[in-house]
């Protein structure tokens, strides 16, 4: 049972070269350095990246990946008159994720003070029409100001109506949106 | 098993280059095995969306990562080797190279789950300061999204629990001088015991890298159905903690085995000292509670993962909560019980005074582990049927009239004592004010009619860290004191050592006694944000807080200082009876060069009281080796 | 024995002043509010006159241990730069200590067993018994993740919202209200794999119950003070019970008014929904 420690006592012990303190030393500190900047960095390095060498210009095929809680990516720059296909793909396992393309954000008063709503108070795609295709696992869709386009039978897309252009999709669902960019420079939010 | 090979073979094998270190190739395994098993679970469930990483490979490539870990620290060479045949290496580092790598020696192996608590500790006390910082304000400034603050929240809980409070004194002190003193030289399961330790660093880094894979926002009790369909990040919650609690279980089943069978030459059950005592009921109470917890994690796993609807409206919605509080409960006394034992260890011998009512301390400790686990649901009364509410209170109640057991014995000892001032005294006094307190509010959480109130409030939250903090990390920080010149030779500067225990107390005192106040003015848990009428509360409770944090810095300043470079003293600095302090400081590699035999009781004093320890001479007791 | 008497001394007079001190805070505001602050409900009050018997439970008990901690310190302290000796008299056992210590502890616990828990629960249990709450107003109360949706089918309200569109909750005072708890999201009604556990808790109510999917489950509150969020912070509707990253913000806002005043705001209600 204790053999291994029994035996040590026995025989003379081996001189072997001890392992290196530095390698150890090196190796355990780039780790946790290399664990610590996984952790707290990444936004951090994904803007001075983008400050550095600007965002390139998207056209065609986008892809939008809904993680929980963030987006990849999170920022994207389009061009005025550019068709565009934006897939958007819930990445989560177990969480809906909704999106809305749209400026200021809309706000309410309450006892914590002055919180986000949710929703924006203008919709990006308001009088864009939008064609919808591939819709999988969705779980609404809502689209009350953009001029819709449905490929596949409409069913599908579980249609439900309300503010602002937001499909929600299921854990691991995925829709496509085709789309011209329309001449609405300026920066918007997606959330 | 093995078959020793002759001694030529050995010698005439190839002079080696100089091997990796041990816990960088675990890294590298780990990363190998971790690869492997998530590429495989993700071609044999391949998943639409994320290609690389699947739920399942998560899981998958985490026991990958945990077998290649366990065999790159020493599993390989000293566990699997050796079962195929080959000799076990003979090499045997000497100096701090022997805490970074597989190790045999129970002191070798206290020492490294000490480390790994403190370690932890300070990364969790980190990640409290960050969380009071937030509190400053009633409005997110530091956590910009109440998920990260919760995360924080859980992965705080879950290291200060199954990392420091349930490791520090079992794992790490109880390893180290439990074959101490009962007079053995090893523990019965060596070389379980050495790999172990080493599924804490793993489990650590599991918890706390877990919001890679997705924040989670539970807490440290995984509430389902929540869990269900929180964050990903869950499922390394309930990995890391499997890996913990693995730990434990194994210190548990080593240390029960080590006590049952290797008290030396009359070591008889009314000479075991305290804390051994102690050990022996938490060890018990691990062996029987930790798989419990285990299983109820692979359920919520499996829930997660598959999902199988167990815990959610096809299941039964509370049944998570109830398994996990059959566990949570006794898990409570899993960590203040070693500490309840210290006090008793600690004041006989700081007031030269026979501990009094020894047996009634003794049955405290019993009846604390045997009652635990029939209070549990105490943590759901606003969660349970009616009929439920009284048979849950009278446990509840009860189970103080055992924990009060301490208390007597301490006092009967105190009183009349000639007791020596001295740091670890201090802080035994100051464990004992602290868990009065906690022990009191228990009084007001286990009263159903005010439980409705107070309820997932900071009372609660006052309440739990005063018996922890105040019962358990007071009485851990007493341990290390009293027993400093036994790990290494030297001792602390008794201003230094004061100093530090009175500002972690006032700083104590003063974070968490608001806790209570704020808990009644509607201060609610797991909370980023709150109305703002609570904030300048929050905003004193906080600058407390950074106190207390200052103050376990300088304390662990203190220690490591005087570990390393503080005034030598002799062997037996205190005159302490138990058989820690019948053999050198620090002990040598093999604890005692003659067994000691025991002839009397370690905790009466008194005049003409006969030494309880007897040398043999060595040509006595060579036969019996 | 002198020390026994000179410390037995100490823990009645300081007792006492501790009693004193507790009952001057108890009473430091109406109907012993003073630390409890949850009072403005038929059930809050039995939470309060438990917390105020277990301040002057607990006074005495405290008082012993930490007077018995700082007598030791002073009284059988070891003199700085002394020999060290046993202490002179080597008591291991005192019957009468430890079974009167015994006896005590189990008669403490078994009271505060009984006065207030039992007796406290025995009032809760009957305040929720319908034939105790004459012509309740029912408010049926949705969780979801993360809002508090309240529903008045009495009065035809479907979702009383305030002016700002949020979610509020108004009660007439000293009428019996039936909360009817559910936990799940109307606007995924074909998805209960998300619902979660959530805490209906009103703070100055004194009172919480958790809300679990899949159950419906029935308290009875009658509010017994004119409160609103706006006057006191205390007097809302929060969640307890950690439900996910929207759980610090699952708040909604609580007006209790007259009876004639909920009237008013009923029919308001009724005619938008």
């Amino acid at each position: 049972m204790d053999e291994a420690l029994d035996k040590t006592p026995g025989g003379p012990e081996e001189e072997l070269p001890n392992w290196s303190r530095r390698q150890f030393l090196l190796g355990t500190t780039g780790l946790a350095v290399a664990g610590a900047a996984a952790l707290w960095t990444r936004t951090p390095i994904v803007d001075a990246a983008r400050a550095i060498f600007g965002s390139p210009v998207d056209t065609g095929l986008v892809h939008v990946y809904q993680e929980d809680f963030y987006f990849v990516p999170n920022y994207m720059t389009w061009r005025v008159g550019d068709k565009m296909t934006m897939r958007l793909q819930n990445m989560s396992l177990t969480r809906y994720h909704e999106m809305q393309i749209g400026r200021h954000v809309s706000r309410e008063q309450t006892i914590f003070g002055t919180l986000t709503a949710d929703g924006f108070t203008e919709d990006f795609w308001d009088g864009v029409p939008v064609t919808f295709s591939n819709p999988y696992k969705m779980d609404n869709l809502v689209y009350s100001k953009a001029i819709p386009t449905f490929i596949g039978p409409k069913s599908d897309y579980l249609i439900e109506y309300g503010g602002a252009l937001s499909p929600t999709l299921k854990p691991g669902g995925h829709i496509d949106l085709t789309f011209v960019v329309p001449d609405k420079p300026g920066i918007w939010q997606y959330g | 098993m093995a078959q020793p090979l002759p001694k030529g073979q050995m010698a005439s094998m190839p002079k080696r280059i100089a091997p990796w270190p041990p816990v960088l190739r675990a890294f590298l395994w780990a990363g190998i095995g971790f690869v492997v098993l998530a590429a495989i679970a993700a071609w044999l469930d391949p998943s639409p969306n994320s290609p690389y990483l699947t739920a399942v490979g998560s899981v998958a490539g985490w026991f990958g990562a945990l077998i290649g870990w366990l065999l790159g620290i020493g599993g390989y060479d000293y566990i699997v080797r050796p079962m195929m045949g080959y000799p076990t290496p003979r090499v045997r580092t000497s100096g701090w190279r022997r805490y970074y790598e597989y190790a045999l020696d129970h002191k070798v192996i206290g020492l490294q789950y000490l480390g790994a608590s403190t370690g932890t500790f300070l990364v969790a006390g980190l990640i409290a300061m960050a969380m009071r910082f937030q509190l400053m304000n009633y409005q997110p400034t530091l956590f910009h999204y109440p998920e990260d603050y919760l995360n924080a929240v859980g992965i705080h809980g879950t290291l200060m629990m199954f990392t420091v409070a349930t490791v520090a004194m079992v794992g790490g002190l109880g390893n180290y001088f439990v074959p101490l003193m009962i007079g053995t030289r090893e523990t019965m399961f060596p070389k379980a015991s050495g790999i172990s330790v080493w599924l804490v660093p793993i489990g650590v880094l599991t918890i706390s890298m877990s919001p890679l894979l997705g924040q989670w926002s539970t807490g440290w009790r995984g509430y389902e159905p929540l869990a269900a369909s929180d964050g990903s990040g869950l499922l390394y919650y309930y990995l890391g903690v499997f890996a913990l609690t693995t730990s434990s279980l194994i210190v548990a089943i080593n240390l029960t085995a080590t006590i049952l069978f290797k008290r030396t030459k009359g070591m008889t059950w009314n000479r075991l000292p305290l804390f051994a005592w102690g050990i022996l009921t938490v060890s018990l109470l691990n062996i029987i509670w930790l798989p419990e917890i285990q299983a109820t994690f692979i359920l919520g796993m499996l829930d997660k993962v598959m999902p199988l609807n167990l815990f959610n409206v096809f299941g039964q919605p509370l049944g998570y909560e109830y398994l996990f509080w059959l566990f949570g409960h006794p898990e409570v006394y899993i960590v203040v019980i070693p500490a309840l034992a210290i006090w008793n260890e600690i004041l006989p011998v700081m007031g030269r005074k026979s501990l009094f009512a020894r047996p009634i301390a003794v049955l405290g400790l019993v009846f604390v582990m045997l009652l635990s686990g029939m209070v549990w649901a105490h943590h759901m009364f606003t969660m349970m049927r009616f009929s439920e509410m009284l048979p849950f209170s009278f446990f509840t109640e009860m189970i103080s009239i055992p924990t009060g057991f301490a208390y007597l014995a301490a006092i009967g000892t105190l009183w009349n004592s000639r007791l020596r001032i001295t740091t670890p005294t201090l802080l035994v006094l100051m464990s004992m004010f602290n868990f009065l307190i906690g022990g009191l509010t228990g009084l007001f959480l286990a009263d159903v009619p005010a439980n409705l109130q107070l309820h997932n409030t900071f009372f609660v939250v006052g309440h739990f860290h005063y018996t922890i903090i105040g019962g358990m990390v007071f009485s851990w920080m007493a341990a290390m004191y009293y027993w400093l010149p036994k790990f290494s030779g030297r001792t602390y500067s008794e201003f230094w050592g004061k100093l530090g225990a009175i500002w972690v107390f006032i700083a104590f005192n003063a974070t968490f006694l608001n806790f209570f106040i704020l808990g009644l003015h509607g201060m609610n848990r797991w909370v980023s944000a709150y109305p703002k009428y609570l904030q300048p509360e929050n905003f004193w409770t906080s600058i407390a807080a950074f106190f207390l944090g200052a103050g376990f810095g300088i304390n662990i300043i203190h220690i490591v200082w005087a570990w390393i470079k503080g005034p030598k003293v002799k062997e037996n600095p205190w005159d302490a009876k138990t058989l820690e302090w019948q053999t050198s400081s620090p002990p040598p590699a093999k604890n005692f060069d003659v067994l000691p035999e025991v002839v009397g009781s370690f905790y009466t004093y008194g005049d003409n009281v006969p030494d309880p320890v007897v040398i043999p001479s060595v040509q006595e007791q060579t036969p019996g080796l | 024995m002198g020390s026994v008497l000179v410390f037995g001394l100490l823990w009645v007079v300081i007792s006492l002043l501790g009693e004193w001190g507790a009952t001057t805070w108890i009473n430091s505001a109406p109907d012993g509010t003073g630390p409890y602050f949850g009072t403005a409900s038929n059930l809050g009050v039995i939470g309060a006159h438990a917390f105020d018997f277990l301040v002057w439970v607990a006074v005495p008990i405290f008082v012993f241990v930490v007077l018995m901690i700082i007598f030791a310190m002073i009284k059988f302290r070891a003199k700085r730069g002394e020999k060290v000796i046993d202490a002179p008299k080597q008591t291991r056992n005192n019957k009468v200590f430890v079974g009167s210590w015994i006896l005590i502890s189990i008669l403490v616990n078994l009271l505060v067993w009984l006065h207030p828990n039992a007796s406290g629960l025995e009032q809760v249990f009957a305040a929720q018994l319908p034939a105790n709450n004459p012509n309740p107003l029912v408010v049926d109360v949705t969780a979801r993740q993360w809002e508090w949706i309240f529903s008045y089918p009495q009065y035809n309200i479907t979702q009383s919202l305030n002016a700002n569109g949020q979610d509020t909750l108004y009660l007439p005072v000293d009428r019996p209200v039936k909360f009817v708890l559910r936990s799940y999201d109307p606007f995924h009604t074909y998805d209960t794999a998300i619902d979660v556990i959530h805490g209906f808790w009103i703070p100055a109510f004194g009172v919480k119950y958790d809300v679990i999917p899949g159950e419906t489950r029935v308290i009875y509150i009658t509010a017994t003070k004119l409160i609103s969020t706006e006057q006191n912070p205390m007097a809302r509707v929060q969640c307890s019970e950690v439900c996910g990253p929207g759980h610090p913000y699952m708040e909604a806002n609580l007006h209790v008014v007259t009876g004639l005043a909920f009237a008013k705001w009923a029919k308001q209600q009724a005619s938008r929904s």
